[in-house]
């Protein structure tokens, strides 16, 4: 049993000792920073102990893009999975062409994102774009729509930006749990007499759930990060109505020049998404321990 | 054997370049000229001065303006900075802040005794007992228009905010906007609404002791009309940045646009007919005189290396002779204008096709150019705090207070200095 303990721990080790030099030491050095007063990286900075805690924690700016931090998550996380779903779901029947389907749907996924960027600019721009010209040409609107005017629609439009790069590798996702639904159990359903809607309520929803719970921990870690969409399309605008805590970490540092106080919100928003961790991995563990 | 001798061959034939390289100085250029015609006439004008040179290697390595305030102060720390670096005036405080300049105070001296540079063009990068960068060319903002649309609509080119509102207005029918503007957070709406407010007698945002005096009624003057305007601009000019201004020109889905120049996209993406390309001076309030933002682009010289740093001199001293000059400004042409005597008369910059095909409207921008301001560098005075207020935008994020969350010009403007003052502690 002793045996068996240290080589899994050194088995382990390999893998915590490059965990801890690439996340552990540059999370020390943050802490370190934002306990400093450095403004330009690069120049000196002197110990200012709990400073810019206070500053930036009794200050709007964080709060704010915390909060639109949460409406981003939140939002991409239903609009993803209920595309991946519906795309998954498409997937998993049995129709001419489904292999080229499922090879297909992975391209929007691995399109690199400053061609995303400017594939969707292009196309919500109102001068020579497609989008306005079709929506007035169909008679929905009478005149060209800003899709990145005002801060509802700027991230309303980065959120349906984001989720049209990022469904097709949850559909994927999704796909693999569908897949591993055995075809008797739907096969004895449709004998007994239950409709597609009952099947999927009674046998695949309940099948699947574990799947999009996992996922929904994966995607709100992955969604909270994402800074180049929303950079490259609105960069935190109009008026601050995007600038979600990796935005306002990057102006702090590289725009305010106040490289400690970046450091902090660093800081604090990887307390944020340590917590969630434990929270997710937890209920998770409960669930696979209760099942 | 064969493989032996074959190794041999190619080892010899290495050797002299393996040699050249080691004993040439090399040295990396950095600009924000990033579209490709402008990076080719650069390479052009490397590898002339890499064959008259044979002990010096120049490379360039285009970046881009949203992203080089945070690069270069990183890659300088990382012992990974360029040897030379353009700049605008706003730009060098902050590294000059961090240690990373040596004033050029002697070198520039020695280049005006020969080109005789435009005073003001110096001046911006002369503070602090010292010249922080080698002024290399002008831009100027300026209000273009199609002479025929005007005609057409029966309006005069507008003079005063009043004619101009009223003819942005009348243009703006069938879908076509009157007035192409800005209201991204970004330097081009920094420097479009600037335009407006030194029209608009709020020229300077700082007291002669280095207070800020930004809140003042001719400012909030000068938001209230740019927002009133924003209504005949289209509805994404919020994420606007100089090429959809362009692009709407070109396109006619905007009458006029305000902008350093519309000449190159004009020429090659729209009808290319100068005789009814339009340029004028930005209106003013009272009609009366006319200013605009206008100022000098320059490099850095940022070796910390003797030999690199000579290398960099004589480069700059090559661009800035009127033989090559000329065609270092024709990189864009009608875009970039001389910042030295003997550059505005050069024979490289007034023989390009381009040049002598929109003559009129390249001397109506020097003109214009003539009553140049620039925020933070006004009345001979140089405020190096604009560094840290310019990097956020402050300016244009108090037109997006204006124009996107409502709020009143006074209480925008207010916001502003405060936000002004924050950033300059």
């Amino acid at each position: 049993m002793q045996q068996s303990k240290a080589l899994a721990f050194a088995l382990v080790a390999p893998a915590m000792l490059v965990l801890a030099a690439t996340l552990g030491w540059p999370l020390v050095q943050a802490v370190q920073l934002s306990l400093q007063d450095v403004r330009v990286i690069g120049s000196p900075g002197t110990f200012v102990g709990f400073d810019n805690y206070r500053h930036i924690l009794g200050g709007s700016a964080f709060w704010n893009a915390a909060g639109l931090s949460i409406v981003w998550v939140v939002a991409n996380a239903v609009l993803q999975t209920a595309l991946a779903l519906v795309a998954a779901l498409i997937l998993n029947e049995k129709f001419p062409g489904v292999r080229v389907a499922r090879t297909w749907i992975i391209l929007a996924w691995i399109v690199p994102t400053v061609v995303v960027v400017v594939i969707w600019r292009w196309l919500f721009s109102t001068s020579g774009g497609m989008i306005n010209p079709l929506l007035i040409q169909s008679g929905l609107v009478d005149r060209p729509i800003g899709f990145f005017a005002t801060p509802w629609t700027a991230m309303a439009t980065l959120v349906f930006v984001n989720s049209w790069r990022w469904f097709p590798f949850i559909a994927l996702m999704i796909l693999a749990g569908l897949t591993r639904i055995p075809d008797d159990l739907h096969e004895a359903a449709r004998i007994d007499g239950a409709n597609a809607w009952q099947r999927f309520r009674r046998i695949t929803w309940p099948l699947l759930a574990p799947t999009l719970v996992v996922l929904a921990v994966i995607g709100t870690m992955l969604s909270f990060n994402v800074f180049d969409i929303i950079w490259l399309l609105t960069s935190g605008g109009p008026a601050g109505g995007s600038r979600t805590l990796p935005v306002l970490i990057y102006e702090t540092a590289f725009k305010s020049y106040r490289l400690s106080e970046a450091a902090t919100i660093s800081v604090l928003a990887t307390l944020l998404l340590m917590a969630f961790a434990v929270i997710a991995t937890r209920a998770l563990d409960r669930d696979g321990a209760e099942r | 054997m064969k493989t032996i001798l074959k190794l041999a061959l190619a080892t010899t034939m290495l050797m002299p370049a393996a040699a050249f390289a080691q004993d040439a100085v090399e040295i990396t250029l950095w600009h924000m000229e990033q579209p490709p015609h402008r990076v080719a006439r650069v390479q052009e004008l490397i590898d002339a001065f890499n064959a008259a040179n044979p002990g010096i290697v120049v490379t360039q390595e285009p970046q881009n303006w949203g992203e080089v305030y945070a690069k270069t102060p990183a890659a300088l720390a990382a012992g990974q900075g360029p040897d030379m670096l353009f700049a605008i005036p706003d730009f060098t405080p902050i590294l000059k802040d961090i240690g990373a300049l040596t004033s050029v105070e002697e070198f520039v001296e020695e280049l005006d005794a020969k080109h005789d540079f435009v005073d003001s063009t110096v001046e911006a990068y002369s503070y602090d007992g010292g010249v922080w960068a080698v002024p290399l060319y002008n831009m100027t903002m300026n209000l273009w228009y199609r002479k025929s649309v005007l005609e057409e609509a029966g309006i005069e080119v507008p003079s005063t905010w009043e004619e101009w509102r009223d003819a942005a207005e009348t243009l703006s029918v069938d879908g076509v906007s009157g007035m192409g503007l800005p209201a991204n957070r970004q330097l081009y709406t920094d420097q479009t609404v600037y335009s407006v407010m030194t029209n608009g007698g709020a020229t300077e945002i700082y007291n002669e002791d280095g207070t800020l005096r930004f809140d003042n009624p001719e400012t909030v003057a000068s938001f209230e009309f740019y927002n009133d305007m924003l209504q005949f601009s289209p509805a994404d000019s919020t994420s606007w940045t100089w090429g959809e201004a362009e692009a709407c020109f070109s396109s006619r889905s905007c009458a006029m646009v305000m902008q350093f120049s519309v000449i190159a996209t004009y020429d090659t993406q729209a009808e290319g007919d100068a005789a009814d390309l339009g340029v004028a001076p930005i209106p003013s309030r009272d009609g009366e005189e006319h200013n605009t933002i206008a100022y000098a682009n320059a490099v850095m010289l940022l070796s910390t290396d003797d030999e690199k740093m000579e290398a960099s001199k004589k480069f700059v001293s090559f661009l800035l002779e009127p033989e090559n000059y000329g065609r270092f400004l024709n990189m864009e042409p009608g875009l970039f204008m001389p910042v030295t005597a003997d550059g505005a008369t050069a024979e490289t910059f007034w023989s390009d096709p381009m040049v002598e095909k929109y003559r009129e409207q390249i001397e109506t921008i020097i003109d214009n150019g003539q009553n140049g301001r620039l925020f933070g560098f006004t009345s001979g005075r140089t405020f190096p705090s604009i560094a840290a207020i310019s990097a956020q935008n402050i300016i244009a994020e108090t037109l997006q207070a204006v124009a996107v969350s409502g709020q009143s010009p006074a209480d925008a403007v207010a916001a502003g200095q405060a936000r002004m003052e924050e950033a300059a502690r």
